[in-house]
């Protein structure tokens, strides 16, 4: 439910930049988005396939990253993603120190049309 | 031929500078402003009525109310002794945003408040990910919810400046083993202060609020 938001705020933020850039048209958008952030790939392109109509970025598609969840693990001096698992290290057990919680939401890049 | 044009910016990042001018105001007036984020029946009205009686005569609390839909909490909170009570109705929009709390600020007069207590509609998924200009995000859980919060939700858990567990006094009843919750909490922040309350038999509420009002007055410089 919440893709209709994020679509919202996205095609405010590509349309500036193309606008900003003298583009005629916004191809593709490339998102980075972490495991964790609750976003759903087809659910954002529907919501933003009905916002984006009339704008620069009508019929864009929307290519998206994913970033996962990474925990440190101090005593065995590594680095790991627990999946979906709770967040103990899958070598010795502990629990880590989180370095990345899977909520990354950016955009990366644009592909335009002069 | 097409161009590809680096960016590399938040998705959100017109709803960040929003916050930042509710930022802003708060800061001027002298206000905190706390985010309180939680689950549907995790006990945020609750929370906030128990609040409002702890500090009765010590701060004057401002209630911004997010729902679906209705005013019942907002009814509920002016009862139990709010200064003012703003509510913001978010027609099925399942998170505040930033916008919606400067259209509730334009309706609370902050110099009559010292802190502002943002009821965020109940979710735990997505209203992180929305900056309001709070100072404080709040995070509460309830022991009926069980300890896999964390687990499913890490990113409330990391975000957050405090974490308050309500319904301790049923602990014995539900499955909340407190040796899985903490070392999950801690794994995902190791320094948020971390309360357990009843809202019900109003244990832990004293503390709670003595640490809300000692941030009250480090915001203030005092």
């Amino acid at each position: 439910m919440h893709e209709l938001s994020i679509a919202a705020y996205l095609l405010e933020a590509v349309d500036g930049h193309a606008r900003q850039l003298g583009a005629s048209r916004i191809l593709t958008i490339n998102l980075l988005v972490g495991t964790r952030a609750g976003v759903v790939d087809e659910s954002l392109q529907f919501s933003f396939d009905m916002l984006a109509p009339g704008t620069l970025a009508e019929g864009a598609r929307i290519v998206t990253r994913r970033s996962g969840m990474r925990f440190h693990c101090a005593g065995c001096a590594t680095d790991y993603d627990p999946g979906d698992g709770d967040f103990r290290c899958p070598h010795c057990g502990t629990f880590g120190q989180v370095v990345d919680d899977g909520s990354s939401l950016l955009i990366e890049s644009i592909e335009i049309d002069p | 031929m097409s161009t590809h044009v680096k960016i590399i910016t938040h998705l959100l990042a017109s709803n960040e500078q929003a916050a930042e001018r509710n930022r802003a105001r708060f800061r001027a007036a002298g206000v905190l402003a706390v985010n309180i984020i939680a689950g549907p029946g995790a006990g945020k009205t609750s929370m906030i009525t128990a609040l409002l009686r702890a500090l009765h005569g010590q701060a004057r609390i401002g209630v911004i109310e997010g729902d679906i839909a209705g005013s019942i909490d907002t009814e509920k909170v002016l009862a139990a002794g709010a200064g003012d009570a703003v509510q913001i109705n978010t027609g099925g929009n399942c998170h505040l945003e930033a916008g919606m709390v400067q259209q509730a600020l334009e309706q609370l007069d902050l110099t009559a408040l010292d802190i502002v207590l943002i009821e965020n509609v109940g979710n735990l998924v997505c209203p992180t990910h929305w900056a309001l200009g709070e100072q404080i995000k709040l995070c509460l859980v309830s022991a009926a919810e069980g300890h896999d919060k964390p687990i499913k939700y890490p990113d409330t858990f990391s975000v957050s400046d405090v974490i308050v567990v309500n319904k301790i006094d049923l602990i014995e009843l539900v499955d909340f083993e407190r040796a899985l919750f903490y070392p999950a909490v801690r794994a995902l922040n190791p320094t948020a202060p971390l309360f357990e309350i009843s809202c019900r038999t109003g244990q832990g509420v004293a503390g709670l609020a003595s640490w809300m009002h000692a941030r009250l007055r480090h915001e203030r410089g005092e």
